[in-house]
């Protein structure tokens, strides 16, 4: 008689003291060389504008950037999740010209942001 | 304290509230009255001057403005919006540079924060070097007035020592007695916040 296999279950709550957000770009006329360093100044203006010096000063990080597609993976702090989330939902400008940034994914972990359902392309083996 | 427990109807928005507390307001003949959720700060501040005959013509206008300044450029739109819906400067003492500052008790940190950005004051075309030093933050003016008596007491001790005469000395030690708060229950029926009239400040 085989014994039955234990499991053990773990439950974290905010497990990770950072958060993930997959953003892109999206430029009224197409799109513009822009540098990573730009892109970073870009959203540091919006939390200017929204939130002050006080909010711009919070710490956030550009981990990865594309620069054809002006895509990038941002890494923020639980506490300022909120702030940035919202400063990036306001921004309508870069250099007179009208803009939006689409967040794609926001995750505790960043390997959540590696896999996106929405994004799944079904292959011809759908079904085995 | 009497507590009275109301319920009303909110779905109709703020307007209900409102007409309740003026209906309340007129029928106890208390101005002071406040429901539980107007719940506010206020910050008693000192302004420090160099030199102390600039303060003279200082006006709670050009507080609000500075506040309000120096709000926006800390905190931003949303500073800003914080500061519009809930900030006055309720009382003003120019001889003394004691300023009141009422927010709200959600928000009273993010004005607070603000005041160390402070670093002149625009009074009637001048410019004035100052910074705003933040003494007590109390729940009403009442307690805020308690600390006040308190504090000009304890500055008045610290002047005795660096009196010169014996004249001044004896109108020191007088002012120090006198020290009291027995003239704001016939103010409080206004809620103009307190009139000082326990600070004889006397300076040479």
């Amino acid at each position: 008689m085989e014994e039955p296999s234990k499991f053990e279950q773990y439950v974290y709550k905010n497990a990770s003291v950072y958060h993930y957000m997959k953003i892109s770009l999206v430029l009224e006329n197409g799109n513009k060389y822009i540098t990573d360093a730009q892109f970073k100044q870009l959203i540091i203006c919006g939390l200017k504008d929204l939130y002050g010096e006080v909010g711009a000063s919070f710490p956030f990080d550009l981990l990865k950037f594309d620069q054809n597609k002006l895509t990038g993976i941002l890494r923020v702090y639980n506490s300022g999740l909120v702030k940035l989330w919202s400063a990036l939902t306001l921004l309508g400008t870069y250099q007179n010209e009208a803009c939006a940034f689409r967040v794609m994914q926001v995750s505790p972990f960043l390997l959540a942001l590696s896999g996106n359902s929405r994004e799944l392309q079904f292959g011809d083996q759908l079904t085995l | 304290m009497h507590v009275l427990e109301i319920w009303y109807d909110s779905s109709r928005g703020n307007e209900g509230k409102e007409l309740l507390c003026a209906f309340l307001k007129k029928l106890t003949n208390r101005s002071n009255l406040s429901l539980f959720c107007d719940l506010s700060r206020y910050l008693l501040c000192e302004v420090c001057v160099p030199d102390r005959s600039s303060l003279q013509l200082l006006e709670d206008r050009s507080i609000y403005n500075t506040l309000r300044a120096a709000v926006k450029r800390a905190h931003g739109d949303y500073g800003s919006a914080l500061f519009n819906i809930g900030v006055i400067v309720k009382y003003l003492n120019a001889h003394t540079g004691v300023v009141l500052i009422r927010s709200r008790k959600k928000h009273y940190r993010l004005i607070w924060s603000a005041l160390s950005f402070i670093t002149c004051l625009e009074n009637r075309g001048q410019m004035v070097q100052c910074f705003l030093n933040c003494l007590h933050v109390g729940g009403t003016i009442r307690t805020c007035q308690k600390f006040l008596v308190k504090y000009n007491r304890q500055q008045l001790h610290r002047m005795l020592p660096d009196c010169k005469t014996d004249a001044e000395k004896q109108e020191v030690r007088k002012a120090i007695l006198s020290c009291s708060l027995s003239n704001v229950r016939d103010e409080e029926a206004d809620e103009d916040g307190s009139d000082d009239d326990d600070d004889d400040d006397k300076e040479t």
